[in-house]
């Protein structure tokens, strides 16, 4: 057997690339030689037990938009099969959610002894990525991509600037700078900005000192998920020079999908030079609930249950920690969802589905809320501000209308403070 | 391609039944819908492809694309989940694959007849989320339960895990609607009535319409069987020091007569050395242990209490010894997914490469077990040193029949194939490999395959000589249902219905 070498836990194959025909060349043959190991642990398998949990495919039922078909792709490009134009669409049909990831055998049954997890969110970075670099661009992001780097900030409002990017914390003094930053993704800085101010109030309560950049960027998080690398390296350049400069060691994200970025992307992008320690806010305040430096005492009378954000629960494992929160409100009747079952759910507004196809972001949510409605609730609480948009449209059009709520909009109702903002 | 290519008309008047975004032309379309989990010949990929792939929603779109597929004699290749371990849904010949994914919805919960009515594109666990609320359950558990479709389910002829309880596919499918070759759409079940489970009216057309393989048609709509959601589920699984302690020991646990037994599971010595590579529950199992029996019983408490004391005496009285709660209870959660795993492949050398799971599926009795699992093993281990590209992932045998499982077993050897690696000569080791193993089940008095279907090489060249006579009669009826041999050709043999 030669050409055989291992490579970490697993064997890589050195002679496998046969062309048919038309072999890849440039940057699809880099891509397909840096892939196609990987894929293949999936194609060999193609038990599609990914297919049922994917929150694309349960609306689309189309098997190019499987998980499954993302990794045979490849498999098709290094025999020459097919070439990033002819793939470039299948991978529009996904929101990075994570969730075939965790329900693929190789992860559940391997992944204990090897460690293994499979990489399917990368994989479609990776191929909208080579997309962009080969010419193939969906025209959504595009512009979408480009009005953030017009404005430094996702165009997720009109008149989106940096002049405005603090708005949302008028009247708080919250001062610039200091070794915890909070990072407030755009979506709450313009939109949704009671979350931003929610936060603020809560962190503030329970004496945690913390400062805002002196320019906050977007996090580049949307830009790399639509295949832009260096626009979203662009962004994170500022950002973490920004942390640097104002002297912060810790940067604390109100938003998951920043989290992702920061935990996963700035790594990715700055090696071992990155050295800030990223906290996500659900992990943070159920820990100063725990240690009785914030008191929950205000009674919320409220029949909920809990969307676990996709990137939270499925990319990063954190699910306790809401949890821990929400059973330390008083007056809540939370009726739970175990965050296994909710691996298939999502709001639809991740991976840039919302953008480039909305009519599928809104079934995935109407999807979402009508689980949720089953559960006779009034309230749907999120960790996720991207996810209360398109929740709170489908919420707003039900009879009986469900009201969709940011766990710390809820924390602060339960603390007592007023905190005022746009809530939306 | 196909031997009638399609032309621009055809597909227009398919555009016209089906609306333009649900046929689809494109090659990522028709190269993801080539294959299934079982060995592919990875290195004749584009032989596999069909030249246009549909996706209908209803019943009656189904039946005016098979009536274009008629009147043009263009082959129809229909798929649903795409999960089979043989050939089923994979194009041989092109022609329009009819995608059934989209055909998902649950059209009718009857509780009062405790039965469902579905369209063929809907998954077993999804169905069960939805009928949990009513308490009761669709119980057709395969190892690809959270990802194979009623559709396919019928016609492979699928087998349940918890087979034994609560029967198989075909136990569980009352009545269907059926699109024949020719476009009519029909329903077949016992006698007339859609929710009728036992009448002597006319022939038995059912299970004509089940594990045809696509053959005779495309269901499209199936009635179900609810059954009471079972209170109480138990599993035992007992290690042994040998194989023929074991393989008594399984005798004795199928042969008990308990009604909820739903299974019992035989894993030979290659299967454990298999899952011990790297499986935790097997790692740390003492070196004593070599063979391993699985046993679950369903239904009421009343029912699984004083049959789970049954289980643990026999399997202890027949020198069984229990692994444990954990093992039992953790390993029988995670039986669909956890025993043929890529990743789990080995070369000769004890290299790690990812490998695709070949799943042989014969029928066999209980008295042919032994002789047939040594001459398997056998034949796998030629192929092994000879090729080098194969691995002997071990063998399972599972009770097979419904309600009866004392007599015959669904008997597995699992073969790793290392598909990066195969050209034509080792693609045809890999056949007569399969046709060597075939050849064992038949000298055995066995059936090729108890649920996958025979539609490939190595399968499909044998069923003439398993169905003797029987065979002159699939071909006869095969002629007079599908004149123009469009539906899902070059499966089971049945071309050669059309020979002279």
């Amino acid at each position: 057997m030669t050409g055989i070498r291992e490579s970490g836990d697993r064997t890589s194959v050195d002679d496998g690339l046969q062309t048919n025909g038309q072999g890849p060349d440039g940057l699809t043959e880099e891509f397909v030689s840096e892939w196609r190991d990987s894929a293949y642990g999936c194609f060999s398998s193609g038990h599609k037990f990914c297919r049922e949990v994917c929150p694309v495919m349960q609306v689309t039922r189309n098997e190019n938009h499987t998980p499954t078909a993302f990794h045979a792709n490849i498999v098709a490009m290094e025999k020459g099969h097919l070439a990033v134009e002819d793939v470039a669409e299948d991978y529009i049909h996904c929101v990075q959610c994570g969730a075939c990831e965790l329900r693929c055998p190789n992860t559940l049954f391997t992944g204990d002894f090897y460690r293994h997890r499979t990489r399917t969110v990368d994989v479609v970075k990776a191929m909208r990525a080579l997309a962009v670099d080969s010419g193939v661009e969906q025209p959504n992001w595009k512009r979408w991509v480009e009005a953030t780097m017009e404005a430094s900030n996702e165009p997720v409002v009109e008149g989106v600037s940096q002049e405005r990017v603090r708005d949302w914390a008028e009247g708080l003094d919250i001062p610039t700078g200091g070794e915890t930053i909070l990072f407030v993704d755009c979506e709450a800085a313009f939109y949704r900005t009671s979350v931003a101010r929610a936060t603020a109030m809560v962190l503030r309560q329970a004496g945690v000192e913390f400062g805002l950049m002196q320019e906050q960027w977007c996090c580049g998080g949307p830009a790399a998920e639509m295949g832009y690398v260096e626009h979203a390296r662009t962004l994170a350049e500022h950002n973490l020079a920004d942390w640097r400069s104002v002297g912060a060691t810790r940067v604390i994200t109100l938003d998951p999908h920043d989290y992702i970025s920061f935990t996963v992307d700035y790594p990715n992008y700055f090696g071992d030079q990155y050295d800030i320690e990223i906290l996500h806010i659900t992990e943070l305040v159920a820990e100063l609930v725990r240690e009785g430096k914030l008191e929950l005492t205000q009674s919320v009378e409220r029949v909920a249950t809990y969307h676990d954000a996709c990137r939270l629960n499925k990319r990063k494992g954190i699910y306790k920690s809401p949890r821990e929160i929400l059973h330390a409100i008083p007056g809540l009747t939370f009726k739970d969802v175990d965050h296994v079952t909710q691996w298939s759910y999502c709001s639809g507004a991740g991976g840039g589905m919302r953008i480039e196809r909305p009519e599928i972001a809104d079934e995935i949510a109407r999807r979402r809320m009508e689980k949720a409605a089953d559960l006779e609730i009034d309230t749907l609480i999120s960790a996720c501000v991207w996810s209360e948009r398109p929740l709170s449209e489908q919420g707003a059009d039900r009879e009986p209308s469900i009201e969709v709520r940011d766990l710390m909009e809820l924390v602060a109702d339960a603390a007592g403070l007023d905190y005022g903002g746009v809530q939306r | 391609m196909s031997v009638v290519a399609l032309s621009d008309s055809v597909v227009d008047e398919l555009r016209a039944i089906l609306g333009s975004d649900y046929v689809l032309t494109n090659k990522s379309s028709l190269f993801n819908r080539a294959r299934v989990p079982a060995p592919f010949p990875v290195h004749r990929w584009d032989e596999h492809v069909a030249d246009i792939a549909v996706l209908p929603e209803t019943a009656e779109q189904v039946a005016e694309v098979v009536k274009l597929a008629n009147t043009y004699k263009i082959p129809v290749v229909p798929r649903a989940g795409g999960t089979g371990l043989s050939d089923g849904a994979v194009p041989v010949t092109g022609g329009i694959l009819v995608d059934v994914k989209r055909m998902n919805k649950i059209l009718d919960i009857d509780l009062d007849d405790r039965t469902v009515t579905v369209q063929p594109g809907i998954n077993m666990l999804k169905l069960n989320e939805e009928l949990r609320r009513y308490g009761v359950v669709y119980p057709d558990d395969p190892a690809s339960y959270p990802c194979s479709l009623v559709g396919g389910r019928i016609g492979t002829g699928g087998w349940s895990l918890i087979g034994a309880r609560y029967g198989h596919t075909r136990d569980l499918v009352i009545s269907m609607q059926v699109c024949l070759p020719t476009g009519e759409l029909i329903e077949v079940g016992d006698g007339g009535g859609r929710k009728i489970r036992k009448s002597s009216t006319g022939f038995q057309l059912k299970q004509l319409f089940m594990g045809h393989q696509g053959s005779l048609g495309i269901t499209t709509e199936a009635t179900l069987e609810l059954v009471p959601r079972p209170e109480a589920e138990f599993a035992a699984f007992f290690g042994y020091p040998d194989y023929e302690t074991a393989y008594k020991s399984t005798g004795a646990l199928a042969k008990s007569g308990l009604a909820s037994l739903a299974g019992v599971v035989l894993f030979d010595e290659w299967k454990v050395n298999y899952l011990r590579r790297d499986d935790e529950a097997y790692i740390p199992q003492p070196p004593e242990l070599r063979c391993v029996v699985a046993v679950a019983a369903y239904g009421t408490l009343a029912e699984t209490k004083p049959a789970s004391q049954v289980i643990m005496a026999i399997g202890k009285e027949t020198g069984g010894n229990y692994l444990g709660d954990e093992v039992s209870q953790g390993d029988w959660a995670s039986r669909h997914d956890r025993y043929a795993t890529p990743l789990h492949g080995r070369t000769p050398e004890g290299q790690v490469v990812p490998m695709s799971w070949h799943c042989e599926d014969a029928a066999i009795t209980y008295s042919a077990l032994p002789m047939v699992r040594e001459e398997w093993h056998a034949i796998a281990k030629r192929y092994i040193d000879d090729y080098g590209v194969f691995d002997d992932w071990g063998m399972f045998a599972y009770t097979n029949g419904a309600h009866k499982p004392w007599g015959d077993y669904l008997v597995e050897i699992d073969i790793g194939i290392w598909e990066q690696r195969l050209d034509d000569a080792m693609w045809e080791a890999w056949v007569q490999c399969k046709r060597e193993i075939t050849e064992v089940s038949l000298k055995y008095g066995g059936s090729i395959t108890a649920c996958h279907g025979s539609t490939r090489e190595g399968d499909a060249e044998f069923v003439p000589r398993e169905m003797g006579g029987g065979f002159d009669v699939m071909k006869k009826i095969k002629r007079v249902l599908d004149p123009n041999n469009i539906m899902n050709p070059g499966k089971n043999s049945l071309d050669e219905a059309y020979e002279d």
